[in-house]
């Protein structure tokens, strides 16, 4: 069995590009089987997709512990400990992050081990569709090139799956088209099979009662979302461009993050530790003051608009 | 205090109002609505200073109930049957905020088809719920058990709900004599309400049963309550020491009724338990060796009593007034599994259903089933589940079902 886990957050496809993935494998006349995890349904969220598929049944469900192939959509996944995509991966897994970077760059800076290799998906994404949502087909495809699927399956699993979501045909067509440079883009590994640690019995630690001042699913402490941060979940910043705007406190009224905060100049001050990036301030700011930067490792270097 | 001639729904009022409850949530159902319609009266003349609000359903009822709990007032209401599980989902979340109110359920059969009588499926489908339950077998002990539900709720090793059950008619509008506690020894019995994890302050937020989405934190606050559940078996026994001490009356979790030296038991709950009795009185008189097991707390279920009174009997049947289609008793699939690991386990378990929607439980009735259960001691085989339903009453049904097909033709 062939074991591929996808890390991406909300709104990137990564679950469709399990799917794809899955189907790709079906049509290739494997046993398949693919499956999200999510919690709140949000964009920009950490959530992770599985497909497994191979030659006899498949038995296991759930989260893929040992992957042979972990594809990360969103490179800030990595320093993300709630993202968890450092689980189970040894030396020989194969480990896609799109990224501009090199894959030396991202050893480098994640310390991760197993096989690394990148592509910027999300350039390509930007170029021909001029929008970064839309990497599912293209992360797919990557996924298929890793785990050695044709092209042709890749092809019509595209085609079923953004047919799936409604996705009109030439958009479906330039999909295709694009995933299949991604397909050809992409540094292959040789394939080596993940050799799984062997597996002892668990030890149960039995929890004892508490009051139910710690038993019960409560919170008491205020201020905390503070601690957590989501600055990760934005794939692009708003940027002020401070003579554009005229101080009327749209952006501070709009944002459902609370993270805009306005200066006594009437001017917002954005929390990027917090900002999910999600853009809502950008639409809503009548003099176009406020921009979209694309967050890239090692500073901005694309500004949509 | 002398006492009184009460049913069993006032004397389920008396419980709510000598427990000086602060929050009175309710909506009328059949058989309950004589409880909230005393306690109404009672908030009205300001002999009970608490808040009384009709609700526009059960589900709204028991939100509201669970909310006010949370804010650390003393919370009570009432329903029934339908009504009970109207609010059900509601009943899992006040257990997971570990509010610790009283609900009174008076037991009746859950429809279609539609009946008022009393059974115990509607009560039992609530046993997974993380309330306690606490199930009486007379008016005295309705008042009584719902004053010690609130001891045991409120204690820091429980701080669960309780629903405390009584039977639809035979007890809810059955009256008989109720001694009322003084209220100034209840007092004592019961102290004031204030729990360290609930409480409303405005400049003090916290958030109850929050979302938590995921596996890790939801297994281990479930398991907390079940602690906090198996806990409540402990503090019941020192709660009934200590109502026993100022009031004079003694429950425990289980009663045995002429167990000594029983050869075979029999086991029930609630008011028919009664009827029990007296066939085992009958029997006792004919030289036969049985006795009856009440059980009066389901929730947390108390194993080792139940085991304590069974083992080494010889055969041992399990009344059941509900019945799991397709599966038969739900008390006998417990009682099973309790004397499963018993190394001198009833050579018999024998499993009867009766008094189904109100359904008549006569003595005859009762012999029969210690004659069935006798002959099953007797030869190590077990049997059930047998429906309780006489040549009598299979003429009754006969004749409805010719009226209902329209084969009984009014005389011109």
């Amino acid at each position: 069995m062939y074991a591929v886990r996808f890390h991406g957050r909300g709104g990137q496809g990564a679950k469709t590009a399990s799917r794809i993935l899955g189907t790709a494998a079906f049509l290739s006349g494997y046993q398949a089987q693919d499956s999200p995890i999510y919690g709140a349904e949000r964009r920009g969220a950490p959530v992770a997709a599985f497909t497994r598929f191979g030659r006899e049944p498949i038995r296991e469900r759930g989260v893929i512990a040992h992957p042979d192939l972990v594809v990360v959509a969103d490179a800030s996944l990595l320093e993300d400990p709630a993202a968890r995509v450092s689980d189970g991966i040894t030396d020989q897994t194969t480990l896609f992050v799109n990224s501009p970077l090199q894959a030396e760059q991202i050893r480098a800076q994640s310390r991760l081990r197993g096989r690394i290799t990148t592509l910027d998906v999300t350039e390509i994404a930007l170029q021909h569709f001029g929008q970064r949502e839309a990497i599912s087909a293209l992360l797919g495809a990557v996924a298929a090139r890793l785990a050695g699927l044709q092209q042709e399956s890749l092809r019509q699993a595209i085609a079923r799956e953004l047919g799936d979501l409604g996705v009109a045909p030439p958009i479906i067509e330039r999909n295709q088209t694009v995933a299949l440079t991604c397909y050809g883009s992409v540094q292959v590994m040789e394939r080596e099979s993940v050799t799984e640690p062997a597996t002892i019995a668990t030890t149960f630690h039995i929890p004892v009662y508490e009051s139910p001042s710690r038993g019960t699913a409560r919170i008491s402490a205020t201020g905390n979302s503070v601690l957590r941060e989501t600055g990760g979940w934005r794939t692009f910043r708003p940027v002020l461009v401070a003579d554009k705007c005229n101080g009327c406190w749209l952006c501070f009224v709009y944002c459902p993050d609370g993270v805009i905060a306005m200066n006594k100049d009437d001017r917002p001050v954005i929390d990027y530790a917090h900002c999910k990036g999600c853009q809502i301030c950008v639409h809503e700011c009548p003099t176009h003051a406020l921009v979209a930067e694309r967050e890239q490792e090692g500073g901005v270097t694309w500004t949509a608009r | 205090m002398d006492s009184q001639m009460m049913t069993g729904n006032l004397a389920a009022a008396w419980g709510a109002r000598l427990a000086d409850v602060d929050y009175i949530p309710a909506f009328p159902i059949t058989p309950q609505t004589e409880i909230v319609e005393a306690l109404a009266k009672w908030c009205a003349g300001g002999e009970l200073a608490a808040r009384f609000v009709t609700m526009d359903s059960e589900h709204s009822m028991m939100t509201a109930a669970g909310a006010a709990e949370a804010t650390g007032a003393r919370v009570f209401t009432a329903t029934s049957s339908q009504g009970l599980l109207y609010a059900f989902e509601v009943l899992y979340s006040i257990s997971g905020w570990r509010a610790p109110l009283v609900l009174v359920n008076v037991s009746r059969a859950l429809a279609a088809p539609i009946t008022l009588e009393s059974d115990h499926n509607d009560v039992l489908a609530a046993r997974d719920s993380g309330f306690l339950q606490i199930h009486a077998e007379t008016c005295q002990e309705v008042l009584d058990s719902i004053l010690m539900a609130y001891r045991i709720a409120e204690d820091e090793r429980v701080m669960l709900p309780v629903i405390v059950n009584l039977d639809g008619f035979s007890l809810s509008f059955t009256r008989e004599p109720v001694r009322i506690p003084d209220p100034e020894q209840v007092r004592t019995f019961l102290p004031p309400f204030h729990p360290a994890h609930l409480g409303f302050r405005a400049s003090v937020p916290h958030s109850l049963g929050v979302a938590v989405i995921g596996g890790t934190p939801y297994a281990y606050f479930r398991h907390q309550m079940h602690l906090a559940s198996i806990n409540a078996l402990e503090v019941h026994r020192e709660v009934a020491a200590s109502f026993e001490q100022l009031f004079g009356r003694r429950y425990d979790v289980v009663e045995g009724y002429r167990l000594d030296d029983a050869e075979d038991v029999l086991v029930m709950t609630n008011s028919c338990a009664g009827t029990g009795k007296a066939a085992v009185d009958a029997a006792r008189g004919e030289g036969k060796r049985v006795g009856l097991l009440r059980l009066r707390m389901i929730r947390p279920w108390p194993a080792d009593a139940i085991r304590g009174a069974l083992r080494g009997r010889r055969a041992v049947a399990v009344l059941d007034q509900n019945l799991a289609p397709g599966q038969g008793g739900i008390l006998f699939q417990e009682i099973a599994a309790s004397l499963y690991h018993e190394a001198t386990r009833p050579r018999a378990l024998c499993s009867f259903i009766g008094g189904l929607g109100g359904q008549n439980l006569s003595v005859g009735e009762l012999r029969a089933i210690f004659e069935q259960t006798a002959k099953a001691g007797v030869s190590g085989k077990g049997i059930g589940p047998v429906l309780l339903y006489t040549q009598a009453e299979h003429r009754e049904m006969t004749q409805l079902q010719m009226v209902a097909a329209g084969s009984v033709k009014r005389e011109t």
